[in-house]
């Protein structure tokens, strides 16, 4: 099996599974996964939540006698011992990590781990994610062979957005709980482990894209921490700064801010053009096919299908196109109502069907060339009845993924994770009429004024220093509380 | 251009093998010690590999290349309002202005490639590009009368250079864009000073569509480095030694819109360059690499051919995605499926390549 078929069959595994999950609370939080015997103690750690192996009794009754929440993970096929051994009263919960198992007997497996352990929550860890990274070409292999690839010229930003939005799409009563493995191929990495910056980058990306993250520290560094090595203390400092800004992001946050809409039934079918989505910084929002009511596309400017539809869902793209909007069928497959209508060529290999006031491109086949469809989109925004109204851009961005949500309370706030781990400054607009911009780092307390500035129907800022993390609060009010300013 | 547009400047794909201080897994040797670092930077990723005596000198000496190639960006750069070349092209027309020597050579560089290909490279082609992207933005070509407007702004004819550190624009609408050139210009820079600081052995990348060696890596005869092949059946490399690489290509048609742009333009059609292929370039320097692979994407194979022969040290592979390729050289090898092609030959092929 290749290596991208393994990775979409375990996209399918999980939504399978996911979809067995009883509501479970929203964790939002980084859980960092210990493998060492000694610990140290959780005051020092700002996160308190440790994953350990489920079978390593003695770290699990040690961290959790020093004050720590500790879930035991499981690896498929070990869920029965596991169940055997039920009752373990130090645990707060259980991680199922689903590695290389069957769907049919994971799920026997996710049975057994909550028949025998009623009163704890049984999580599903996606271990499909990616290390979060602005990568550049040079590929360094081990044995000291060096290799050099270069798709793009544009630098390659590994995100788990895409990921991020597809989990909560189908299934949005739990939060994501995703691990990556750290990219260690470079000879230089394999010893000390990852950087503080990519610690943090890690944290900053699940915080601002609001997932949980089984985070994986470098058993040296577990070591050196347990032993309060203080030059590691000082150094992990910076990542623990990373870490109190996720937790303080989490509160009252809405949903995020899209114009388009993606319709899917499938990982497979659709992750890659989203990922590509989510690095031109296009916002979006996924939509499970299944789930689809009319009435929720009005918020969308652009829709791309890439699920196979019913007659009422064909009623409902028709019906958005034709009040303006553009509607894009991947892999179309016909017939469908609009096609009465005199198709007219568009791309390549692509048809468009003028409905009412807006248009429907029939694309045949599936995306071959998801960085083009990601510029096609874009461009297909700016041309549209409601072109250059996307609710956030960017510019001087290409390394930053942001995210803007829409609060109850009416505050906008906007989540910018630059991947380069550099400071760079960018401009931002957004949709709407703001007169206080406050802008929060990990590295600075909340928060700095911005200077706002209006054209037409957006509000324009600079974010002077975006370093990995930055956190910008909107509001059309001067807040009331003016402690929070530092000047 | 702008150095960090969504187009960028030439979209590569180039990708390498760095043979490392093993020469064969069966026959360990101390491996030597060596740093990769890399850094965001005229809105592409720079990375640098090099060998040194030590990782602590190796280290120092990659960080202030890449620091040089960021002072480059401040210089060259037109998207940064305050750099040297924002400031040129902002000044006023009427009189010469003194620019930072770097880019009195840039300048002068790129105003010999112009010449050599008869104003195919010009960096004074930018505001055509910029009417093509507002325009296709826009949902139609530029009228006649627009893009007449702005060709009267274009000419590298109209760029004089002044010695010893003057530029004097002949018309009060020329800009200079230096998109197709500035990337290998600042490889060559921080190639030199890995050199002032006694590294020898090291490969340069500018987001992978400039790649400059420094010497071989231990143990090796070259930085073999796979060039891009849009057909995936040519297989092009080049071993790489104290020279450089290029490779541009046309932006890709567009899937759901009938309107093709491109970031490459014409400069005497005025219009996006509509070519079959990619072209990667080997040359002594990153300068020529950068420059030549746009020049003779714009050219073509056939008078391209002719070209390379009138420059010393330089080979070309022009590659279609149904598998054509042709080759030309004056001097360098490229591989092709393994197999290195004869010096200073012109050749064509077919998708398996020459026999």
């Amino acid at each position: 099996m290749t290596a991208h078929a393994n990775f979409m069959f375990m996209r399918t595994r999980i939504l399978t599974l996911i979809c067995l999950l009883a509501a479970t609370p929203a964790w939002s939080r980084v859980l960092l996964r210990w493998t060492q015997p000694s610990l140290p103690p959780p005051a020092t750690m700002v996160v308190t939540d440790l994953v350990v192996p489920w079978d390593d009794a003695a770290l699990i009754s040690n961290a959790h006698r020093q004050g720590y929440h500790v879930y035991a993970e499981v690896p498929a096929g070990k869920a029965a011992e596991m169940a055997g051994r039920a009752g373990n009263s130090d645990l707060a919960g259980i991680i199922l990590n689903l590695g290389d198992s069957q769907p049919s007997q994971l799920d026997q497996e996710l049975q057994q781990l909550r028949s025998a352990n009623p009163s704890l929550p049984v999580l599903l860890l996606d271990p499909n994610a990616r290390q979060p990274q602005m990568k550049g070409q040079m590929v360094i292999k081990r044995e000291g062979v060096l290799q050099v690839t270069s798709p793009t010229a544009q630098p390659w930003v590994d995100t788990n957005l895409a990921l991020v939005r597809l989990d909560q799409a189908f299934h949005p009563s739990q939060t994501p709980l995703y691990e990556f493995q750290w990219d260690v191929s470079d000879p230089q990495l394999q010893e000390s482990g990852p950087a503080p910056a990519d610690y943090a980058l890690a944290v900053a990306e699940a915080g601002a894209f609001r997932a949980d993250l089984v985070l994986d520290l470098n058993p040296r560094l577990q070591t050196d921490l347990a032993q309060n090595h203080p030059a590691v203390v000082a150094v992990f400092n910076q990542v623990k700064r990373y870490l109190a800004f996720a937790s303080r992001g989490q509160k009252n946050v809405g949903k995020p801010d899209a114009n388009v809409g993606l319709i899917t039934d499938s990982y497979q079918k659709s992750y890659e053009p989203i990922n590509l989505l989510a690095r031109h910084n296009i916002p979006f929002a996924v939509l499970k096919a299944s789930d689809l009511k009319p009435r929720s596309l009005d918020r969308f400017d652009l829709l791309v299908v890439f699920a196979a539809m019913d007659d009422p869902a064909m009623k409902a793209l028709a019906d958005f196109a034709s009040k303006g909007g553009v509607v894009v069928v991947v892999d179309a497959h016909g017939p469908y109502p609009w096609q009465s209508g005199q198709p007219v060529p568009a791309g390549e290999h692509s048809v468009a069907y003028v409905t009412g006031k807006g248009r429907i491109i029939e694309l045949q086949g599936q995306v071959i060339d998801p960085e083009t469809f990601a510029q096609d989109i874009r461009s297909l925004l700016d041309k549209g009845q409601n072109r250059d109204e996307l609710a956030l851009s960017l510019w001087n961005a290409l390394t930053v993924v942001a995210v803007s949500y829409q609060s109850p309370g009416g505050e906008k706030l906007v989540e910018l994770v630059n991947y380069a781990e550099e400071p760079i400054s960018v401009q931002v607009r957004i949709k709407g009429s703001f007169s206080s911009i406050r802008y929060e780092t990990p590295e600075r307390a909340c928060c700095r004024p911005l200077t706002p500035t209006r054209r037409g129907a957006f509000t324009e800022f600079v974010v002077p220093s975006l370093r990995i993390a930055g956190r910008v609060h909107l509001a059309s009010r001067k807040p009331t509380d003016h402690k929070t300013e530092v000047k | 251009m702008r150095w960090n547009k969504p187009h960028a400047a030439v979209l590569l794909c180039a990708s390498a093998v760095l043979a490392s201080a093993q020469a064969s897994p069966g026959a360990p040797q101390p491996q030597a010690p060596f740093v990769h670092k890399k850094k965001y930077v005229m809105g592409t990723v720079f990375e640098i590999v090099a060998y040194g005596e030590s990782v602590a000198q190796a280290s120092e000496a990659v960080d202030l290349a890449l620091q040089e190639v960021v002072r480059l960006d401040d210089v060259m750069s037109d998207y940064k309002a305050e750099s040297a070349l924002s400031r040129l092209n902002h000044s006023s027309h009427s009189r010469p202005q003194r620019v930072p020597p770097d880019l009195y050579r840039v300048i002068g560089e790129a105003l010999q490639y112009s010449r050599l290909s008869g104003g195919k490279f010009d960096v004074t082609v930018g505001p055509l590009v910029n009417l093509w992207k507002a325009a296709i933005r826009g949902g139609q070509p530029p009228s006649p009368a627009e893009e007449e407007k702005v060709r009267a702004c274009v000419g590298y004819q109209k760029v004089e250079l002044l010695p010893p550190d003057r530029v004097q624009f002949h018309s009060p609408c020329t800009q200079i864009d230096l998109g197709a050139i500035g990337k290998g210009y600042a490889l060559d820079r921080a190639a030199a000073v890995l050199r002032a600081h006694g590294l020898s052995r090291a490969l340069l990348d500018a987001g992978g569509s400039t790649l400059v060696a420094l010497g071989t890596p231990p143990g090796q005869a070259g930085w073999l480095v796979h060039l891009r092949d849009p057909s995936n059946r040519v297989g092009p490399a080049v071993m790489l030694s104290d020279s450089s690489v290029s490779t541009s290509e046309q932006t890709p048609p567009s899937l759901l819109s009938p309107e093709q742009a491109g970031h490459i333009i014409d400069p005497g059609s005025g219009a996006p360059e509509r070519t079959p292929f990619t072209v990667s370039v080997v040359a002594s320097t990153g300068t020529a690499s950068d420059a030549l692979s746009t020049t003779l994407l714009l050219v073509g194979p056939e008078k391209g051919k002719e070209l390379v022969q009138t420059v010393a040290g330089v080979a070309a592979v022009w590659i279609s995605a149904d598998g054509r390729s042709e080759l030309a050289s004056s001097g360098p090898q490229i591989l092709i499926n393994g197999n290195a092609q004869r010096p200073a030959a012109s050749a064509r092929t077919d998708a398996g390549g020459l026999r």
